[in-house]
């Protein structure tokens, strides 16, 4: 009874397919999954999302899911069916971090790419009317003599910033105790009255309260970040080598789908996100909030990722010598 | 300032400039009313239509979007029980009683209007007051907040009137709910159960729909007369709710202040300061007054509040590019993208552009009392449904706002877990506000402790080595033996009237 009914369905199925007109991709709402809370970044990513949606021809919500560094998001998007309706908004955090951490089971290789998107670089700062310490060189002498006696933040724990920091601390022997925050804007605001002695900040952070920060040194030693933070002394203009280069200590993205969504439809996403970022107006906006964008297709993920990856390895290892360091203060 | 204002008057008075800003509070008082949304899913989901807009016409447009919003939770508060927003949880406690008493179109009336009027004062301490209060609020750090926060978590002693201990239960119930996702300390994950879902907790809005909407709706289910239909009725749009919301001018002005004064504390938002704002309300007002019972001065307060918060978040937004919630965040977000960047030099540099905000955000507020005050009727009419037709309609409609914060199912089945958790609170006569206070306080109070004693060398000497922070403990210890006192003269009184019945408790 039941090996026909199936043979019936099967059957009417397979008479039915050519029934079924072969409709274009897409036919409805792409989601773009966004690992943070909303906010400016957020906003970046909708700008984007409006001009793919303009090449693609149907609405691109972005959706924000925060959660476990990013991890969340991630999740919540590789649980969806792999049909090209869910695209992932690659942060390194989530895409690279995490997985290091021990935090996620999967590596960038498992995520099918589209376009990069844009990076973010970021420095240390102090106050601007603090002038116990004249150069970076200065503030981490005192870090050194002083172990754990400062107090710094890169706003979450175990993200990028934190990583960068600790590994700038490690390689000058300094210790220093990480205040973790939900929100950067609170960090800032308690650098600027003076609770914090010094913290990771960004180029959008910067630009707005220019007066209100002294830039000692910016993590990236790419020519645009310093320039960006007008001119600041760079890792690259320190005497001893910190092993941070290129993308690594900066904060970029990527924009993937499921490993699994069909190629056809993975091409048509590609060509319109690589055709989006090439706008103008998507260029100058993403500029115009402190971010660059990056130019790399998807044919350079695997390399531009991999070559990353051994540094932050290195990262993730200073956060836990940083640990250790605070441990035997106790 | 006056000069700015001047200056950004030609940009506001235009008619794409004024239609937009009509346009916001109207979609503001639709998203805010719908339970699930809210005045920042408004801003996001409009803001890829506001950047390709002139810069002030923009900004009047998603500002205005925050003001109805802020105000829309209300109407669905004060007429069904079911606070479309967070921010309007507070505003039942005595908004739904009014309704009940036959007074559905004044309650609702003078929630736009305190709305308005407390909009408006928000607006003018954003104007003149702005460096003032920016400065002040930026010697708030994690000590202040730390205080702040437990100063919240007393108010549930005032919001729990008439069932204190219950009161507290339930709000040790929201406590524990907070704790549930990742820990931003140890970046290790609390009851979750491995859950993948539950890595950032329960979303707040999630557990208000809950509670309060799917309770309240399965209530009306069991208590029967689904198909009569209930006698209300019709109701002209009258402005004479505006002069009643006058009367309450102290409760105005001081709710008011609170709600500025919490917008412009990055982070302490909307819900606290209505909570705030009522248990001040509540704590010197007479007993006759019948807080808790449907006082006027109850919707007065915590309207007034929340939509002061707005103008008050705006605050550290403009002056120092500081987001006070995050709708300002994005707010910030819209003006950067339009090509300006808040903080002390846009006020130099372009102080038509700031003049056009504050002249939006103030005429937002004008049209909300207008909009609001004209649609009064519609809302209204709500009531006169059949539950039949209702019930299904409201469900729906909390199903879908649920949904559209994260497109997850499983806030879908957070909404039913604390549906039949509200009933059961129902049942138990036990008090709800205290739930969503617990479960907003809780994250602010661990996080912001645990931070200060990191940040502290001295244990909680922190607590007391600053000015402000000390000056809050204080105000906490007075608090605590206020609540105190007032349960004395609670008691008293109800020895003096002899009326055992009269202990009836409350369930919202």
């Amino acid at each position: 009874m039941f090996k026909s009914l199936k043979k019936a369905m099967a059957v009417a199925l397979i008479a039915l397919c050519p029934l079924v007109a072969k409709a274009e991709y897409p036919e409805r709402t792409i989601n773009l999954v966004y690992p943070w809370g909303p906010g400016l970044t957020m906003s970046i990513s909708q700008i984007l999302a409006e001009a793919m949606s303009d090449e693609l021809g149907v609405a691109m919500p972005v959706i924000s899911t925060p959660g476990a560094a990013g991890t969340k998001g991630f999740l919540t998007a590789m649980n969806r069916p792999a049909d090209g309706y869910t695209l992932i908004d690659g942060y390194v955090a989530p895409l690279v971090l995490q997985p290091l951490l021990g935090n996620a089971d999967w590596t960038f290789k498992d995520f099918t790419p589209l376009h990069s998107a844009f990076s973010n670089p970021f420095a240390i700062a102090i106050r601007k009317d603090n002038d116990r310490w004249a150069s970076f060189e200065e503030l981490m002498a005192y870090a050194k003599e002083h172990p754990g006696d400062l107090r710094y933040s890169s706003g979450s724990r175990n993200n990028l910033p934190h990583m960068v920091i600790a590994k700038t601390l490690q390689g000058f022997g300094a210790v220093a105790q990480n205040i973790p925050y939900n929100a950067d804007a609170d960090a800032m605001s308690d650098l600027r009255s003076g609770v914090l002695d010094f913290a990771f900040i960004n180029v959008a952070e910067y630009q707005t309260k220019p007066d209100a920060y002294k830039v000692l040194i910016v993590l990236s030693d790419l020519e645009g970040a310093k320039e960006s933070f007008n001119g600041a002394p760079s890792i690259a203009d320190l005497a001893i080598d910190l092993g941070l280069s290129g993308l690594a200590p900066m904060g970029w993205n990527w924009w993937l789908v499921h490993s699994d969504t069909p190629p056809e439809r993975v091409a048509v996403l590609r060509k319109a996100m690589a055709t989006a970022m090439a706008r103008d107006d998507v260029q100058q906006a993403i500029k115009r909030l402190g971010f660059v964008p990056l130019k790399w297709d998807w044919d350079q993920y695997d390399e531009v990722v991999a070559q990353v990856q051994g540094q932050l390895t290195e990262m993730g290892n200073a956060l836990k010598w940083e640990e250790e360091q605070l441990s035997k203060l106790k | 300032m006056i000069q700015a204002l001047m200056s950004g008057l030609d940009l506001m008075w235009t008619p794409l400039s004024l239609g937009l800003t009509v346009l916001g509070v109207v979609f503001g008082l639709i998203v805010g009313a719908l339970p699930g949304l809210g005045p920042l899913m408004g801003i996001v989901l409009m803001l890829p239509v506001a950047i390709t807009l002139p810069p002030v016409a923009a900004m009047g447009f998603l500002i205005a979007i925050a003001v109805g919003g802020s105000c829309g939770g209300s109407i669905s508060a004060i007429l069904l029980r079911i606070p479309g927003t967070p921010l309007a949880a507070a505003t039942l406690l005595d908004g739904y009683p009014m309704a009940q008493n036959g007074r559905a179109a004044d309650a609702t009336g003078i929630a736009i209007s305190a709305s308005a009027l407390g909009g408006l004062f928000g607006g003018i301490v954003l104007i003149f007051f702005s460096p003032l209060l920016a400065s002040f609020a930026s010697q708030f750090a994690p000590p202040e907040y730390t205080m702040l926060a437990l100063t919240g978590l007393i108010a549930i002693a005032v919001v729990s009137e008439g069932s204190l201990l219950k009161g507290l239960i339930v709000g040790a119930m929201g406590l524990l709910i907070a704790t549930i996702g990742t820990d931003e300390f140890s970046t290790g994950y609390r009851f979750t159960f491995g859950s993948y879902d539950m890595l950032n907790g329960f979303h707040i809005v999630a557990i208000v729909v809950g509670v309060f909407a799917i309770s309240e709706m399965t209530m009306q289910v069991a208590s029967g007369g689904l198909n009569d239909r209930p006698a209300v009725g019709a109701v002209r749009p009258s402005f004479r709710t505006f002069l009643l919301t006058l009367k309450h001018w102290v409760n105005l002005i001081r709710s008011s202040a609170i709600g500025a004064f919490f917008g412009a504390l990055p982070g302490a938002g909307g819900t606290i300061s209505s909570f705030a704002a009522y248990a001040a309300a509540s704590a010197v007002a007479k007993p006759e007054e019948g807080y808790g019972k449907g006082a006027e001065g109850g919707v007065v307060a915590t309207e007034s509040a929340n939509n002061a918060t707005v103008g008050g978040s705006l605050v550290p937004s403009l002056a120092l590019g500081v987001p006070g919630d995050a709708s300002s965040a994005v707010l910030i977000g819209a003006l950067l993208i339009l090509g300006f960047f808040p903080g002390p030099q846009m006020f130099q540099q372009q102080p038509e552009i700031v003049g056009g905000v504050f002249l939006v955000y103030l005429f937002s507020n004008v049209a909300l009392l207008f909009v609001g005050i004209l649609a009064t009727p519609v809302f209204v009419w709500v009531l006169r449904l059949k539950k039949s037709y209702l019930i299904p309609v409201v469900l729906l409609l909390c199903a879908i706002g649920t949904f559209a914060l994260q497109a997850s199912v499983f806030d879908l089945w957070v909404m039913l877990g604390f549906g039949l958790l509200g009933i059961l609170l129902r049942l138990g006569n036990y008090p709800l506000a205290p739930l969503v206070i617990g479960a907003i306080l809780g994250p602010l109070l661990e996080n912001n402790l645990r931070r200060s004693l990191l940040i502290s060398r001295e244990g909680f000497w922190i607590f007391l080595d600053r000015p402000v922070a000390a000056t809050l403990v204080a105000a906490n210890v007075l608090l605590i033996l206020g609540a105190l006192w007032m349960g004395y003269r609670r008691r008293q009184l109800k020895k003096k009237m002899q009326e055992p019945n009269n202990t009836a408790t409350r369930s919202a």
